[in-house]
């Protein structure tokens, strides 16, 4: 069949040209362009926005955009962790129950209404009432009441007295002050009204808003607040399910920040790439081997229960972790070798395990056989190792094998490494079903006790079955001493003797790790013990 | 997989007689049975979805799992009520379907029905994209195999579609990706639309959310270039997957009506083979592409959550998996509703189409 060759060709000539009046309008913002100098400072991320009513949301991609359009009584400096006053003019305990808060004068919210103590009580109030499942309600058990005596004066009542913590509960998610004419008191308020009432009072007011895609922010000439006015007019954030393309997008200028959360590689690679900077700054997040001390070999619910025989398991396992190779090897970097319960940056933080076992930070494998030897641990012990492959992140397998490759090498542990999903796991590490298991942390505010309290006193959210009454009183006598130095005693002497015990072993503290074009400044001074990530700070 | 539909060979122009003995018998009755198929169809989607999402676990024990003692942790799955006895939730999510009540998204608190207009219409631009792209491809392409049996461009072009068809949409993504906006830096990487554009178009009253027809409807050429260069790419990765079946039907088809008798009687008449095949092959050969296109919705809508997911299009299948990873059953019952409406409404106009172009297949 010879066909019309002219008259076929026009058919694909059709069909090419057509093809390419699909890309014919390409302009000049496509994949390649760079971010223009001096607009706004776009930002990329992977988290996400649940509310943002604080009362409806206890999550960093929800935290991240109320730090920028609501502000607190107290609140950190962009550098530092320790709270000072932010919407309040001075704060302290009037009594060991009485924590009272002197607000400005004179605040008014981006729509034009009053800021007074009227909205702080309101704040408070509608948290504990809310309750919110997915809320931040929880952070607040130890306020009793909240009153107050006047327009410029908050007064909080509190159950424990003397609560040391108070301070950074004031600047936690539980804790952002929104107005009383616009949200309700008994239940929560969708984004969309929030934006449209503009019941802002922060660094930023929202100029638009489509939820988990972009959200485009306008400096707030009128805030007064602690931050101060942000080195930049007008900022975004744009929202990523894939970390590569927030990768992709940060490589070629169409973001100038990324943070939350590359890979480990995709950072490592990122370093090699001249055209941004990787910064990195003090991270609170922890990950944990923890023992469930009824269900681990020699534990009190196993046939061969000895006390003695399951902490030389404990005390052998923490002599063999090699936690400097793990860092390096799984997490290049992203992640520090952590030696203690409360990892560094915070007041009080040692090294305890550093001290107690291996060899200045390295491994003993002389050490772990004393310690079995001396316990009367015969042969090798089997390990029955659980860790989660999708809710740490996709290194915990490389940084689980990498846990069994160590203690095996020893000699004297068999481990039998199994995984499971998250909601599975979540319980069932509760409910005595796995011996040993990972676990990690993200602190509730920046305090060396919301790495004590959570977890050690009667077992801690872990119902592990550890309870020392001796550490739960050192915890305890922490949290309630005023005076600094002390308290900064206390929380080494609780860290120490929770290093003699091993309910749980330290492995790794995360870093904050952001990502920015090499044009772009003031990322450092954002990334700090307060892990409040403050697009003020910015400019480029 | 890909099902090749049977094409009975009718000859173009001419109904297959009527079958006194076809059960059944009249086109009315047919339309209504078929139409009376669609609600069990969704019924039992829904059904099983409902029940698989309560297999997997709660949004709570997903986000907070890893923070909560288990006693406070089952007070707040007990307030939330999913706690409660799965058959009163099951009936409970039922008398809300049909009052029309969605619900709202557990994950990111949006009302499901308004979840669904936002993305839905961004599913719905991108599979007009791909669609667009499979004809292009498809049909051409199909021509010129059929044109060229058996020689070696034909065979080229089969490997050609089954390579389309047989290869995951999202490494065709990343491959291309990778290729025209990493190594050629041609096209954008990811996303509907840049930032910029986004907010140039942010003031557009009542936008339709397809945003080649926001960026004609604001006059903004430029915007309009944005969004092409943005939609390249997984229409491409998308299209492509059906692109591959068109590709196959057209040239078999094709083939099949070049080797007719009135074909034949025609060539000998001195009809020139341009004309026969646009005469005579070439239109008849696209009335079963018209009854696979509704076949291959359901194909796209599936392929369509890998392209959304590769390429940050935020559309019902991005959306999917995000709320699937956070166990956010509400969303998830909504988006699979409204997908199996689709699929089951658009199989049911191709059910109508195929027995209007050919009675036979009429009970």
């Amino acid at each position: 069949m010879a066909l019309n060759k002219k008259a076929l060709h026009g058919v694909i000539a059709l069909a090419g040209v057509s093809a390419l009046a699909l890309t014919a309008c390409t302009g000049p913002t496509g994949g390649t362009s760079t971010a223009p100098a001096g607009g706004p400072i776009a930002y990329g991320t992977t988290d996400k926005v649940t509310a943002l009513d604080p009362a409806g949301s206890y999550d960093n991609g929800s935290f991240m955009v109320m730090n920028q359009i609501y502000s607190f009584l107290l609140n950190s400096k962009p550098g530092g962790a320790d709270p000072v006053p932010d919407l309040a003019e001075s704060s302290s305990f009037t009594s060991p129950t009485e924590y009272t808060v002197k607000l400005k004068s004179g605040l008014k919210w981006s729509n034009g209404h009053t800021l007074d103590s009227k909205d702080v009580k309101f704040s408070f109030d509608r948290q504990v009432k809310i309750n919110d499942p997915a809320g931040p309600a929880s952070l607040l058990t130890n306020v009793e009441s909240v009153s107050t005596p006047d327009a410029n004066t908050v007064v909080f009542k509190l159950k424990l007295a003397n609560d040391q913590t108070f301070a950074q509960i004031l600047s936690s998610p539980a804790a952002p002050i929104v107005d009383d004419e616009v949200f309700p008191a008994d239940k929560l308020l969708a984004d969309d009204d929030i934006i449209k009432a503009s019941a802002f009072y922060g660094q930023y007011t929202i100029d638009s808003y489509k939820k988990n895609e972009l959200v485009s922010f306008k400096a707030n000439a009128d805030y007064k607040g602690v931050l101060g006015k942000p080195a930049n007019d007008a900022a975004t954030i744009k929202y990523y399910a894939s970390p590569t393309n927030l990768k992709l997008d940060i490589q070629q200028g169409n973001i100038d920040v990324a943070f939350r959360s590359l890979s480990a590689t995709d950072v490592d690679d990122l370093k090699k790439d001249s055209k941004v900077k990787v910064h990195v700054g003090p991270g609170g997040e922890i990950r944990y081997i923890t023992f469930n001390f009824d269900t681990m070999p020699f534990g009190t619910k196993t046939a061969g229960a000895d006390p003695a025989k399951a902490l030389a398991v404990r005390q052998a396992i923490a002599n063999l972790v090699d936690r400097q190779t793990i860092a390096d090897q799984v997490y290049k970097g992203t992640y520090l070798p952590l030696f203690s319960n409360v990892p560094s940056g915070f007041l009080g933080a040692n090294e305890s395990f550093k001290d107690a076992y291996g060899d200045a930070g390295k491994p003993s494998l002389d050490k772990a056989k004393k310690v079995l030897a001396d316990a009367g641990v015969t042969g090798a012990v089997t390990l029955n190792l659980q860790y989660n492959p999708d809710h740490y992140g996709g290194s915990s397998g490389d940084e689980y094998a990498l846990v069994k490759e160590q203690l095996e090498k020893s000699g004297l542990f068999k481990v039998n490494l199994q995984s499971t999903e998250w909601v599975t796991y979540s319980k069932a590490s509760r409910a005595d079903e796995y011996p040993l298991f990972q676990f990690g942390w993200f602190p509730d505010f920046s305090d060396a006790d919301n790495y004590l309290t959570p977890f050690f006193p009667d077992g801690g959210f872990l119902k592990n079955h550890y309870n020392n009454p001796a550490v739960t009183a050192l915890i305890n006598k922490q949290l309630t001493t005023a005076d600094k130095s002390a308290r900064e005693a206390g929380i080494k002497d609780a860290q120490n003797a929770l290093a003699k015990d091993i309910s749980t072993l330290p492995l790794l503290q995360g870093a904050q790790v952001a990502i920015a074009g090499s044009s772009v400044k003031g990322v450092e001074n954002t990334l700090d013990a307060s892990f409040k990530f403050r697009l003020g700070t910015i400019s480029k | 997989m890909t099902t090749l539909i049977e094409v009975p060979d009718v000859e173009p122009g001419t109904a297959a007689p009527k079958s006194k003995s076809a059960p059944g018998g009249g086109l009315g009755k047919y339309i209504v049975i078929r139409f009376f198929l669609i609600i069990p169809t969704i019924f039992i989607l829904v059904t099983l979805v409902f029940f698989l999402m309560r297999v997997i676990g709660d949004p709570i024990t997903a986000s907070q799992g890893g923070r909560l003692p288990p006693d406070v942790l089952a007070q707040r799955i007990h307030d939330a009520g999913y706690d409660r006895p799965i058959l009163v939730q099951y009936f409970e999510y039922l008398g809300q379907l049909i009052t029309g009540n969605f619900g709202t998204t557990i994950t990111d608190r949006r009302p499901v029905v308004e979840m669904l207009t936002t993305f839905g219409a961004a599913t719905l631009e991108l599979s007009i994209n791909a669609l667009l792209v499979a004809l292009l491809v498809g049909i051409p392409l199909g021509l010129i195999a059929a044109q060229r049996r058996d020689k070696t461009t034909d065979a080229f072009l089969r490997c050609f579609a089954i390579l389309c068809y047989a290869t995951p949409v999202f490494f065709s993504g990343l491959l291309l990706k990778l290729t025209f906006s990493v190594w050629l830096g041609w096209l954008p990487v990811a996303g509907r639309v840049s930032t910029r554009t986004e907010l140039a178009m942010g003031g557009l009253a009542n936008p339709s959310g397809i945003y080649w027809l926001d960026a004609l409807r604001s006059g903004n050429f430029a915007a309009l270039g944005d969004v092409m260069s943005h939609a390249v790419l997984p229409a491409v990765a998308l299209g492509l997957l059906t692109a591959g079946v068109f590709l196959r039907l057209v040239r078999t088809n094709v083939i099949g009506t070049l080797g007719k008798d009135y074909v034949e009687a025609g060539r000998s008449r001195g009809v020139s083979e341009y004309r026969l095949l646009t005469k005579h092959a070439y239109k008849p050969a696209l009335i079963p592409i018209i009854t696979v296109m509704g076949l291959q919705i359901a194909l796209m809508l599936g392929g369509a959550v890998l392209t959304e997911t590769t390429f940050e299009w935020k559309g019902l299948g991005y959306q999917l998996v995000q709320y699937l990873n956070a166990r956010d059953f509400v969303a998830v019952q909504g988006i699979v509703v409204l997908l199996a409406v689709i699929v089951a409404v658009t199989n049911f106009v191709v059910d109508i189409v195929a027995a209007l172009i050919d009675p036979r297949v009429r009970y």
